[in-house]
């Protein structure tokens, strides 16, 4: 789900870098908040490669195989040091994968943090379920709502500037169509990295619950 | 998975030695001209001016054609209906099969685009050490906090693949099995908790190694605040490679670059 080089016109280009460039602002000046903002730095960045290296694990689905995207799980996991995180995994994916590009950057990052960042905020809404449920049951479903908004909202935005900025004289409402039915296609997906995501917060809460807690 | 950014950076030749600061931001302007192409005039006049710094390079072709091999499949499978789907003038019919020929200029300009960016970022990263390419955007503004995350993330991503390459042995040694009991379009639950344990353990072993880079770095001085000196980061403070002793034919082959990305904007909008 990255926009590589060549298709989009500069003007998007240098419109995504400015999108990224605002949205970092916001997300360091959230972090230099925190209590001591350089603490969580090797942690991002280690989790970053670790997100990196994880995103390559293929998962079976007969007769294929998906990668999956885990750009809500990252913004549950590293909260807002998630952006700066998803701009240097997208970085070094197009540096050594080609999967994306350098003039293509911004515009991914906004593709893919975007959703991390709201499903930030989204995976903190279970602390408003304390008492009322068993907390295992509210992480869960807010983890798959987190997981699955995080790769729909990231399939929007992709077809939604990819099918508007390629040249093909198409009318309004073609473009909201194709947009609706290449988002429809995604729903198995983001179901599968929805429960996938409940599956590894079950998981980390378990086995390593400080990871899920995030200063906000 | 090997990385393999710094492989062809110690090369020898003018793109080589060219200040990296003048380079990125040269090749940076290219970019962003190419990007702006529209006109299928100026298609020529780019893939030669890529074709110039390629050959300048030293780059074996080999390297560009391995690169290009995957993203140049994603990009065919994402415009290659194109020809068929857009354009008012017909030029092959077969059936209720029409190929447009406005459809097939909008392949052929994002195709010559995307070939042209892609060699030029190659070219940036491949004869730019890694760090020094992070060195310069810092000294371009970069924060530090992102700086910090890029080079401890590329420090530490060869040993992630290799814990995770390490656990994955480990699983189908323990008699893991992912392609069993699936069917057809329907996931076994069993093998995906499995496989999130999996990532789960990578992210625990990440965050676990995390504490003690922190604490190593911390005894060094990262992030005490020093009077006048703000936050201690990790020594890249300084320009390093990439900000110094400008050549002056450095700065002359940043001002062709610029000239010839001008060239370009200027042209797309007169023609």
């Amino acid at each position: 789900m990255h926009v590589p080089d060549g298709i989009l016109p500069a003007q998007v280009c240098i419109g995504g870098y400015a999108i990224t460039g605002l949205v970092t602002w916001y997300s360091l000046r959230q972090i230099n908040r925190m209590q001591d903002p350089t603490q969580g730095v090797p942690k991002a960045a280690l989790l970053t490669a670790a997100f990196f290296v994880a995103s390559l694990i293929h998962i079976p689905i007969p007769p294929a195989s998906v990668h999956l995207v885990l750009n809500g799980l990252l913004g549950c996991v590293l909260g807002y040091y998630a952006f700066p995180a998803i701009l240097i995994g997208l970085f070094f994916q197009a540096a050594t994968f080609g999967h994306g590009g350098l003039s293509t950057l911004g515009v991914n990052a906004v593709i893919m943090g975007i959703p991390a960042l709201l499903a930030y905020h989204i995976f903190r809404l279970r602390q408003k379920l304390n008492g009322r449920v068993k907390s295992s049951m509210a992480s869960g479903i807010f983890a798959f709502l987190a997981g699955a908004t995080g790769l729909t909202l990231s399939a929007l935005l992709f077809f939604t500037i990819v099918v508007t900025t390629i040249p093909a004289n198409l009318d309004a409402a073609t473009e909201r169509a194709a947009v609706l039915a290449l988002l429809l296609a995604h729903i198995p997906l983001a179901v599968l990295e929805g429960i996938f995501t409940v599956m590894l917060v079950l998981f980390l809460e378990r086995v390593k619950p400080e990871l899920l807690q995030n200063e906000g | 998975m090997r990385l393999n950014l710094d492989v062809y950076s110690s090369g020898d030749s003018w793109i080589h030695r060219w200040q990296p600061k003048q380079k990125l931001i040269g090749l940076g302007g290219v970019i962003f001209a190419f990007a702006s192409v529209h006109d299928l005039r100026l298609v020529p006049a780019m893939l030669m001016v890529t074709a110039v710094f390629y050959a300048s390079s030293n780059l074996p072709a080999s390297f560009l054609l391995n690169r290009l091999r995957y993203p140049g499949l994603f990009l065919f499978g994402m415009v290659s209906l194109l020809p068929f789907l857009s354009g008012e003038t017909v030029i092959w019919q077969w059936g209720l099969l029409s190929l447009y020929k406005e459809g097939g200029i909008a392949v052929a300009l994002i195709a010559a685009r995307f070939f042209s960016i892609l060699t030029l970022g190659l070219i940036l990263l491949a004869t730019t050490r890694f760090v020094v390419l992070i060195q310069v955007l810092r000294s371009l503004g970069l924060p530090p906090v992102l700086a910090d995350m890029t080079l401890l993330s590329y420090r530490y991503l060869y040993d992630t693949a290799d814990n995770l390459a390490t656990m994955q042995t480990a699983m189908r040694l323990r008699g893991f099995d992912q392609s069993r009991k699936w069917f057809f379009l329907h996931p076994n639950w069993q093998t995906l908790k499995q496989l999130a344990a999996l990532a789960g353990t990578l992210l625990i072993r990440s965050y676990e190694q995390s504490e003690q880079v922190y604490q190593a770095m911390r005894l060094r001085g990262y992030g005490v605040r020093r009077a006048g000196y703000g936050v201690q980061g990790m020594g890249h403070e300084g320009a390093g490679e990439g900000g110094k002793c400008l050549t002056s034919w450095s700065t002359i082959a940043l001002w062709v670059t610029l000239l010839v990305a001008a060239g370009f904007v200027i042209a797309e909008i007169l023609l």
